[in-house]
């Protein structure tokens, strides 16, 4: 029987465009240190180090995690690097919480950083283009690379498959008003890149094509940033919580799926994000959740697009596929609705660094958890090509 | 279409060695120009026979499972993965097929595709392949607009005439552009196709009320650019930049400067612009430049024309320019 793992402690820095005053190694030591701050423990208490850390150019090193190690407190002690596309904060946290079921350790610091804008291109001379380069070398490298393919890309593919199998949906007014709704929501997170950001529908709906069908204002945005969490087993996570003051969130379910990177018989089903589906279901599997949409309160959803943040829900069982667009039409994600999504602003709206960004949704579902008295979140982190990779948790306050 | 660049790395992408300092909270921090580099002589392997028969045969190769028959293109395996792992062997397919999904198309690319954009990227099942191949599409008509090529479009492959052997040597124009004579033709290369020119477009003689109008729009225009050189996060937008655009409407033309921060327009002829702008109405520059709807969007939806694709780039600066204006304001506001 495995060991129950829950999450006694977090902290993120703040995320921003560009962190000129701090290099990846201060980021990743300030969510360190106020996450073992918000434990009260000792990092000498902690047995082990998981880095969520996605892109070696991106921190212009390979094995981007050696430095921290003794930088972190944690030398001579075991520590492991998950780098898995847009997902990599998700599957970090699924790591962490496998190797502290499975009793190799107490206790253990989930770790996401990235230093994203500091690729820069100096023909254009503006970082986007060079950031998107660099993602876009985890593309295939013999058949896409080549012509172009980049995150944007490969996503509104299936979001274009989508919309040929369910005409009607994710209705650019529809869109235009989560990404408004995110943009309100973010106001109370002071740690957001773009806390003073609120933009009207209509301005979502003016802004500019970036990669058709997505406009400017409904794509994430790229941030630099860190975030951490302290897992502990069951009986240790209840003497830190003693000492702590502060709830135990348990995670009480966790799934993943990768599907196949190329479409086609057998292949990807370039309509549907099967992964999310999988994931989403073996994390209520193993969380016993048998009806999600009664179950589910907060998610924390990987909002890389907002046309995906819909899809996802979809897939999730959150809401019918053919009526995807009633997350707005019927109020189920505005406020006093059946769902809060992102009550952080999303990653359009917080911020994306990617490998701290699925782990800041873990920080701010419990927050939310707590502070609203809340039973049941569902997180969530998505990457890779074509949506490929999914990790969904369920996470519950006693 | 052509492929000019001849180096891995071309000249332009490479900064100097400098480094420069950024104040801020009277801290003064480094900002160093650097890069990673690597080469390679890389191993093509069991693909080559795919990559060779583009380059030398104009063919396009899958793979069939002596199992199942599934035929997957590309050729990614020597054995099938649904069928224990039983061997495939190369067969060729045909070079039309029709698209998996609506392919999405690009518009603001990646720093090494800047000069391609704007370009469809997308799926295609190419006659006797049951998977896939991604390709780059194009429009032979000038500039890729949603909903010229869908889930089901009819495309064919089209060879580049200068080939290396590599994805970048084919790329797929819908089949209706085509004459029955090139859709029949196996092997067709980019030249045999016939590509529509770059053409200013040309505007009726200005009425009174069209004088009018220019005139306002500019002096709206002239307000909102000193404006936006006043602000520290439009010039933000802006810096290290430098174009000089000649702006043609039906009315009259005028003038407009980007330089590292600083933005101006002025009421006169630019002898020997970078490029050319040319709108019929200006109002369509000024509402984006007032932020009330993007010129990038006007440029595809062919409400404004530019001389030069590449200079995409400068429109989405633009954009930018009257997003950052705003934005300031509204954090100015909120704060």
């Amino acid at each position: 029987m495995a060991k129950k793992v829950g999450i006694v402690g977090a902290a993120v820095t703040p995320f921003r465009g560009k962190w000129y005053q701090k290099t990846y190694y201060e980021l990743a030591q300030m969510a360190t240190r106020e996450a073992v701050a918000d434990t009260a423990i000792s990092i000498k208490d902690v047995d082990a180090v998981f880095y969520g850390i996605y892109n070696d150019i991106f921190e212009r090193a390979c094995i981007p995690e050696h430095p921290l190690q003794g930088i972190l407190g944690m030398q001579n002690k075991f520590g492991i690097r998950i780098s898995n596309g847009g997902a990599t904060g998700a599957y970090t946290l699924s790591a962490a919480h496998a190797y502290l079921a499975g009793e190799r350790f107490k206790t253990a610091l989930v770790l996401g950083v990235e230093k994203a804008t500091d690729c820069f291109d100096f023909t254009s001379m503006s970082a986007t283009p060079e950031v998107i380069k660099t993602i876009a070398w985890s593309g295939d490298t013999f058949f896409e690379q080549k012509i172009g393919w980049s995150a944007s890309d490969s996503y509104a593919e299936v979001v274009l498959g989508y919309m040929d199998e369910y005409p009607g949906t994710l209705k650019p007014e529809v869109t235009a008003q989560i990404s408004a709704l995110l943009s309100q929501q973010v106001r109370g997170n002071p740690y957001a890149q773009r806390q003073f950001d609120q933009v009207t529908p209509e301005e979502v709906m003016n802004s500019r094509y970036i990669v058709y069908p997505f406009k400017e204002l409904e794509i994430c945005v790229y941030s630099e940033g860190a975030a951490a969490l302290i897992l502990a087993e069951e009986e240790t996570a209840k003497v830190i919580a003693k000492n702590s003051g502060k709830p135990i969130i348990w995670i009480t379910g966790v799934g993943e799926a990768n599907e196949h990177s190329f479409a086609g018989k057998n292949q990807k089903n370039m309509s549907h994000i099967v992964s999310d589906y999988l994931g989403a279901h073996r994390a209520y599997e193993m969380a016993g959740i048998k009806d999600p949409v009664k179950a589910i309160q907060i998610v924390e959803l990987h909002d890389a697009f907002i046309q995906q943040l819909e899809i996802s829900m979809a897939e999730f069982g959150l809401v019918p596929y053919q009526t995807v667009d009633s997350l707005i039409e019927d109020g189920l994600i505005l406020p006093g609705g059946k769902y809060l999504v992102n009550p952080c602003g999303g990653l359009t709206y917080c911020g994306h660094a990617v490998g701290a960004s699925n782990i800041m949704s873990v920080w701010s579902a419990r927050n939310e958890l707590i502070k609203r008295k809340l039973k049941t979140a569902l997180i969530h982190g998505t990457g890779s090509t074509v949506a490929q990779y999914t990790v969904c948790a369920t996470l519950e306050h006693e | 279409m052509s492929e000019k660049r001849r180096k891995i790395i071309p000249d332009e992408f490479i900064p100097e060695i400098r480094s420069r300092v950024i104040t801020l909270e009277n801290q003064d921090y480094l900002l160093q120009n650097d890069a990673m580099f690597t080469f390679y002589e890389r191993s093509i392997g069991e693909l080559s026979p795919f990559f060779l028969a583009i380059k030398n045969e104009r063919k396009i190769l899958g793979c069939k499972c002596s199992k199942c028959g599934m035929v997957r293109v590309p050729p990614m395996m020597t054995h099938c993965p649904d069928c224990e792992f039983a061997p495939t062997k190369p067969v060729e397919v045909g070079q039309i097929g029709r698209m998996n999904t609506t392919p999405p198309i690009t518009y603001f690319a990646t720093s090494l595709f800047l000069d391609k954009a704007p370009f469809g990227r997308g799926r295609v099942i190419l006659k006797g392949a049951d998977t896939a191949l991604s390709v780059m599409l194009y429009t032979t008509t000038g500039i890729l607009v949603p909903g010229l090529i869908k889930k089901g479009t009819e495309v064919k492959v089209i060879f580049r005439d200068e080939r290396v052997g590599q994805i970048s040597d084919i790329y797929c124009v819908p089949t209706s552009e085509l004459t029955p004579q090139q859709v029949a033709k196996e092997g067709l290369q980019e030249s045999e196709l016939n590509w529509a020119a770059p053409k200013e477009p040309q505007f009726s003689k200005p009425t009174d009320k069209d004088m009018a109008n220019y005139k306002q729009c500019l002096k709206e225009m002239l307000a909102l650019a000193i404006k936006m050189s006043q602000s520290k996060r439009a010039r933000k937008a802006i810096e290290g930049w430098k174009r000089n655009i000649a702006v043609k409407t039906k009315a009259s033309e005028f003038a407009m400067y980007i330089d590292n921060g600083d933005f101006r327009i002025e009421d006169k002829k630019l002898a020997s612009p970078d490029f050319v702008m040319a709108c019929e109405d200006p109002k369509t520059l000024l509402d984006g430049l007032m932020y009330k709807g993007a010129i990038t969007d006007s440029v595809i939806m062919k409400k404004l024309w530019i001389s030069k694709n590449l200079e995409f780039n400068t429109i989405f600066k633009l954009d930018r320019l009257a997003r950052f204006l705003v934005m300031e304001q509204k954090e100015k506001t909120a704060k």
